[in-house]
């Protein structure tokens, strides 16, 4: 049984992290505790870092929302601050997995398990979130679309700590859409999130269908109406990016199928400026 | 506490919604389930499984495990060898030399925490020669398949109602024969053939098979455990390890689910083993939610091919049906699946001339067992899309095609029993369905460009159902109504009330016929062997039916008695004595009562004489009638009773993505009579969803080395109340069962039975996609559609 470490200061945390042996920072859990149970991990710690002042809230500055480790799925889901073009947070927040385990699992937890299909990534791709990290040394920003580098692998040094994501303030408009198997939970067979900016940018994020989430962010600025005239173009782009496998939650043909025919949908919306179809 | 009026209406309770009993504790998380039990000096038990479908077993060193501190038994095939079955006697406790299937029981630990269990259990040491996997049932019966129980024929069985294939893999088969093939099928003007095919289904009860036993001194063994069948596993426990039955104490607490998979005889002997090991402490184990799915049995597979020969004006004249179960490893309740399919093997159908061969047979896969419907729901999938398909291509609705071939009273059925008024009414549920969802009414052409503009397509279908209790001739319910002092009355019965509402029915029909408050009528929540009145199983929608006769045989027992003291206390002959409301009079008396309190315990004249002694009424009830099938023709008494049914729905495929939603859907069920509304709506509804389960997502997949790929919830999708379709119909048909209490019958598996058939049905109407298997998954309905789309472009370029 791993030991169970409850800091409340950051100097506590890192004083508690011990030399040669692995500690795991413990968040919402859901991801870690199944991995604990199937024998995939056996760390000598784990240290649980709900309590770190450093990783609670929701706030707002001038130009960024910012959103603390603690914070679990379903605050995000019922916070005001999250408003405007980050409601996308909110609607890939509501697919992710079901209440029970929303009321658990953190944004930032489910972007550092690194899963492929991770419901978070693609909508905090688009929007640009770049994360903060503490180390006993100090710590550094993020851009999170240079943080996945594998299947459950990323850039973060043994120990370091994930204390807040930060996405700057949009009006934009994002719309995610997932594909699963069942209404209720499930992991995605495809995801993919869409962002149109105030400025005219636009980013697609493709989740599920490659080793990491992708980010597509080469689009450049559109108008609606170049938005409707390169949606071939957008479309045969995200479908060539992704490089989905097959495997029993879906075939390699229906991924690609379904990258085509969501990206379709969002540009659609964007460009026409209409409810995505569903 | 509401009053009973005898003359105030027909019935007071049956047929009433009624509550059920089981709320409170339920949902204050106070009902004491078998993972509950706590016992002083209880170990706790792990166990180590193959990792391999199909492996000899080298060598086993277990010297590490035993030395670890806290293990205090390690126990292997070398313990447990013995044979445990209640059909066909062919899997040990233990793997022996052989495993059979990825998933099966190596060797089992018991320690002082789970803990250790869990570390002895990595410190065992196996060694395996892995050996050619058989993964596929048409593989299996080949002449020079391999055979994975060599010794088939020296496995112990019910004689004459299994039949056994020694030399081969088939571990039962069971045929029926009718009419003249050859003659049959000359008559017909019109043949289809078609193979349809399902994979294995889990049961996903909420609470895993917890185990809890003690083998204590002088071979008294007591066993806790989340069952079906209390008695079943006392007497299957007492065969297989030669111990008296008076000496097996099995209790069985609050049971979280069971959908079949809990009948029988599971994880007890295991237990017993290793607490036997352990110097008699009690071992508990409760199975993770992994081995669940892994290593306890599922519902099993099937490939079933179906001829059909029909006449040109819709007539069903010839049928020859071959079904292959994949029973997996083992076959002990398989070969009953396997039976009782063979007797519904046509469906409820009037159809002259008929071969069925239903043949159980062994693969390297999870092992199956008995699941709600006890393989009618996998039958019902061919055949009742072997009907669309027969109508299609007769040009004939598929209403009227059934209509014109059901079952009606005068004809037989396929094992040779007369349909009579009172057997149940298909033809009125499968009417009655279409009309709930308008399955009959065409779309417009406006609909049609609607759809046509919107990518979804929109399409109905119905189908039938139909299943008698699949049990053995001799199964038998009893049941004791004890009065207490208060006058009220305690029921004790055996069956098991797992979810599905027996507790409540049984009350419903003791209060009716003691024409007493339901207030005063109590029921024991659980079941303890040597104080309960014995009961065969909880299986087979048997417990109303059965269970409900007994109850009532019981009540009038205690009626008996009840006029008998009560006349002597009024100084009345008995059949002068009358009761109502918990009271006795005098017929022509009605103003002066004798509360059945004051002759609970025995009547006290004033000077303090007592006569009479403590009321108990016995009951009890058999499946009276059922008699073995011929071994040759099948024929032969096989249904206590046929419960009837029919759905209907109406769906949307979205041709981009292969969605399917349900948008309507409607059950009707002919239940002979209702007995509590809710419950039943409960059942129907409950038993739709679960089916809709299997036509959508469920499904267990294995690799090419038989290894289950779809082990836990993460890729085994059960649907949530948000799968539910838009709108649910139910509704049932009353034709009052001649020998079921009030006239019912059961009605707790057939729900589930044919909503596949009826979605595959509905989806082929919309799309012209024809699926012979399941799931249908949106992305294998995708993948269909693109093969449609395909074909469509080739002919038509071909055309060009």
């Amino acid at each position: 049984m791993p030991a169970y470490l409850h800091p409340t200061t950051l100097a506590e945390a890192f004083e508690g992290l011990s030399q040669g042996e692995e500690t795991r920072y413990l968040a919402g859990g859901t991801d870690l505790i199944v991995l604990l149970r199937e024998g995939v991990i056996a760390p000598a710690a784990l240290m649980d870092v709900k309590a770190l002042p450093e990783l609670q809230g929701i706030t707002t500055t001038e130009d960024a929302l910012e959103i603390g480790a603690a914070v679990s799925c379903g605050q995000l889901i019922a916070s005001e601050h999250v408003g405007y073009g980050c409601t996308l947070l909110k609607q890939a927040a509501s697919t992710l997995a079901n209440p029970l385990l929303r009321n658990r699992a953190t944004l930032i937890g489910n972007l550092c398990n690194a899963s492929p299909g991770a419901d978070m990534a693609p909508a905090s791709l688009v929007l640009r979130g770049v994360l903060t990290t503490a180390t006993p040394g100090g710590g550094r920003t993020i851009e999170l679309k240079d943080f996945f580098t594998g299947v459950k692998r990323h850039v973060l040094e043994p120990n370091e700590l994930v204390t807040k994501i930060s996405f700057p303030l949009t009006k934009g408009r994002g719309i995610y859409l997932k594909k699963r198997r069942i209404h209720g939970h499930d992991l995605a067979q495809v995801g993919v999130a869409g962002f149109h900016d105030t400025d005219g940018s636009f980013r697609l994020a493709l989740g599920a269908v490659a080793t990491t989430p992708l980010l597509l962010d080469d689009f450049g600025t559109l108008s609606t109406t170049e938005l409707a005239n390169r949606r071939e173009e957008i479309v045969s782009e995200a479908v060539g990016a992704a490089r989905p496998i097959s495997d029993v939650r879906a075939s390699r043909e229906y991924r690609l199928a379904m990258v085509r025919l969501f990206t379709e949908r969002i540009v659609d919306a964007f460009a026409n400026e209409t409810e995505v179809q569903r | 506490m509401s009053e009973y009026h005898a003359d105030s209406q027909e019935f007071r309770y049956i047929g009433k919604p009624v509550k059920r009993n089981d709320g409170p504790e339920k949902v204050t998380g106070t009902a004491v389930y078998a993972g509950d039990i706590v016992l002083s000096g209880m170990l706790h038990a792990r166990l180590l499984t193959s990792p391999y479908a199909h492996a000899r077993i080298l060598s086993i060193d277990t010297l590490a495990a035993e030395a670890l501190p806290g293990v205090r038994a390690v126990i292997t095939g070398e313990h447990g060898s013995v044979k445990v079955g209640i059909y066909m006697q062919d899997k040990s406790v233990i793997a022996t030399d052989t495993v059979r299937y990825q998933g099966e029981i190596v060797a089992a630990v018991a320690a002082d925490t789970v803990e250790i269990a869990r570390e002895a259990v990595s410190l065992i040491k196996v060694e395996y020669e892995p050996l050619e996997v058989l993964n596929d049932v048409r593989e299996a019966v080949k002449p020079d398949a391999l055979l994975l129980h060599p010794h088939l024929g020296t496995y112990a069985h019910s004689v004459g109602v299994f039949f056994p294939e020694p030399g081969s893999n088939i571990a039962n088969h069971t045929r029926i024969r009718r009419g003249n093939m050859e003659e049959g099928f000359k008559q017909a003007d019109l043949i289809l053939e078609n193979t349809f095919e399902q994979n294995q289904v889990l049961h996903v009860p909420l609470e895993t098979h917890v185990t809890l036993v003690q083998w204590g001194v002088d071979d008294q063994i007591k066993i806790w455990s989340s069952g079906q069948s209390p008695f079943s596993v006392r007497d299957l426990f007492s065969i297989a390890f030669e111990i008296p039955r008076a000496n097996i104490e099995v209790n069985i607490p609050f049971v979280g689910g069971g959908f079949g998979g809990k009948a029988g005889i599971h994880l007890e002997p295991l237990v017993a083993l290793l607490s036997k090991a352990a110097g008699g402490r009690p071992v508990k184990l409760t199975p993770t939610r992994e081995e669940e799915c892994q290593t306890l049995p599922c519902r099993q597979g099937q490939v079933a091919r179906i001829k059909t020969g029909c006449t040109k004006d819709g007539r069903i004249v010839a049928e020859q049906v071959e079904i292959l179960w994949d029973a997996g490893a083992y076959a002990d309740y398989g070969v009953n699946i396997g039976r009782a399919s063979a007797t519904s093997a046509c469906g409820p159908y009037h159809i002259p001339n008929i071969c069925v061969d239903a043949k159980t047979v062994y693969t390297n896969h999870l092992y199956g067992t008995a699941y709600r419907g006890f393989g009618h729901p996998e039958v019902f999938f061919a055949v009742e899309r072997q009907r669309d398909l027969m109508a299609k291509e007769l040009g004939m609705d598929p209403t009227e095609f059934r209509l014109k071939n059901l079952l009606y009273p005068g004809d037989e059925t396929i094992t040779g029993e007369l349909i009579t008024e009172n057997t149940g009414s298909p033809d009125t549920c499968l009417k009655r369905a279409i009309e709930l969802v308008g399955a009959d009414v065409a779309y417009t052409e406006a609909e049609k460009a609607q759809m046509a503009a919107s990518g979804k397509l929109r399409g109905k279908a119905a189908a039938v159902l139909q299943k008698a209790p699949a049990m053995p001739t001799w199964s038998a319910s009893s049941a004791l109504v004890q009065m207490n002092e208060d006058g009220s009355v305690r029921i004790s019965v055996s069956g098991v009330d797992y979810g599905q509402g027996t507790y409540t029915i049984l009350r419903q029909i003791a209060a009716e016929r003691l024409k007493m408050p339901i207030e005063d009528v109590y029921i024991n929540k659980s079941v303890i062997t040597p104080l309960s009145p014995y009961d065969w199983q909880t299986v087979a929608s048997r417990m109303t039916s059965i269970c409900g006769m007994a109850v009532m045989e019981a009540c009038d027992d205690l009626i008996k008695q009840i006029r008998e003291i009560g006349g002597v206390a009024l100084r009345a002959s008995h059949h002068e004595v009358e009761f109502d409301n918990g009271e006795v009079y005098v017929r022509q008396n009605p103003h002066y009562r004798i509360a059945f309190g004051k002759i609970a315990m025995g009547y006290v004249y004033e000077n303090g004489n007592a006569i009479g002694g403590p009321l108990i009424g016995r009951g009890k009830a058999i499946a009276q009638g059922l008699s073995n099938l011929d071994e040759h023709t099948g024929q032969g008494k096989a249904a206590l009773d046929w419960t009837y049914g029919a759905h209907a729905v109406e769906i949307e495929v979205e041709l981009a993505t292969g969605d399917i939603e349900v948008l309507q859907m409607a059950t009707v069920i002919d239940a002979g009579r209702v007995m509590n509304e809710q419950l039943l709506h409960g059942q129907i509804v409950g038993g739709a969803l679960q089916g809709l389960g299997c036509t959508f997502s469920e499904v267990l997949l294995h690799d090419d080395q038989g290894r289950l790929l779809t082990r836990n919830f993460t890729d085994y999708k059960i649907p949530t109340f948000k799968d539910m379709p838009r709108t649910v119909y139910t509704d049932v048909v009353e034709t009052p069962q001649l020998d079921g209490p009030y006239g019912a019958r059961g009605a707790g598996e057939h729900p589930l039975i044919s909503v596949t058939a009826t979605v595959a049905n509905a989806l082929a109407n919309a799309t012209g996609v024809e699926f012979h298997d399941l799931p249908l998954s949106a992305w294998r309905v995708w993948t269909k559609l693109q093969e449609q789309k395909q074909q469509e472009q080739q002919q038509q370029e071909s055309q060009e």
